[in-house]
């Protein structure tokens, strides 16, 4: 896919989360997709795999907010298999703290697949308002 | 000046850095550049134009760090007038800890200038090895 193509499908991930709703990157991502929380704090990781992805990381973010969480996205800049997002989220957690992290992610797309997603963020933030990733989230089947 | 030159010199610019010259990218900083370090910790802030910038950010940081700090790219990617470039730092505290941080950089140019930029990095590691941010913006 042409990196127009790549851009327009992950405007549309950013068109879901910003309404709440649909699949588009549930739909797109490869099974063997690896999602890489950067850095060195208690979040990062490499989550490998849908399951992981889906079930582990989102599964846990979403679990702490009262409905769906949202993320709106302001830049996108494509080249070649890369699309590069920068967005803001716009949340309130379960026990009523704002979380509006300021993101930059970077999705690696081949032949339409979602292969890759690196995320960026403020760190401090999700710990302060999230807390720790939970051990009994971290995928068991990784090295 | 197309995606393809904005990459070619933002390649250029962190090819000096790894060899420790950083006088290249200072030319190439506009005058009313305006960078902003995302998020809400100590060090997330705007530095208005190219004096406040290098004083009160990269002077500030150089204050805290060894001589010598790098920052190696892996990733570029260009589009319009934003190039984004991934990277690592190499970089040592003065008491000699290691800091090496995660960046992701979005650089916009216009006529081969950087006007803006936007830094994202683990703000955790930041805040740890560098301590909150106390430079002259703090006051």
């Amino acid at each position: 896919m042409s990196a127009t193509a790549n851009k327009k499908l992950v405007q549309q991930i950013y068109e879901d989360s910003a309404n709440r709703r649909g699949t588009t990157f549930y739909d797109n991502l490869a099974d063997d997709a690896c999602w890489i929380v950067t850095g060195e704090n208690l979040w990062s990781r490499r989550f490998k795999g849908r399951d992981a992805i889906m079930n582990n990381l989102m599964g846990h973010f979403r679990s702490l907010f009262p409905e769906r969480p949202r993320t709106v996205a302001f830049n996108f800049i494509a080249e070649g298999d890369f699309v590069a997002v920068e967005a803001r989220g716009d949340n309130v957690t379960k026990s009523g703290q704002r979380y509006d992290n300021q993101y930059c992610m970077i999705f690696r797309i081949e032949n339409g697949r979602i292969k890759e997603v690196k995320e960026y963020c403020d760190s401090a933030l999700v710990e302060r308002v999230l807390g720790p990733f939970p051990a009994d989230r971290i995928p068991q089947t990784q090295p | 000046m197309s995606a393809a030159d904005n990459k070619k010199l933002i390649e250029e610019l962190y090819a000096a850095i790894a060899v420790g010259n950083r006088t290249r990218f200072v030319e190439t900083l506009a005058d009313d550049v305006v960078m902003r370090v995302t998020g809400h910790y100590s060090w997330s802030r705007t530095f208005k134009g190219k004096d406040a910038l290098l004083r009160d950010l990269y002077g500030y940081l150089s204050t805290l760090v060894a001589d010598g700090r790098r920052t190696i790219p892996f990733n570029i990617v260009a589009g319009g007038d934003h190039v984004v470039v991934e990277s690592v730092g190499e970089m040592q505290t003065r008491a000699g800890v290691p800091y090496n941080n995660d960046y992701c950089l979005i650089y916009r140019l216009k006529d081969g200038r950087i006007v803006e930029i936007r830094e994202y990095c683990d703000s955790v590691l930041t805040e740890k090895i560098l301590g909150p941010y106390r430079g002259p913006a703090a006051a």
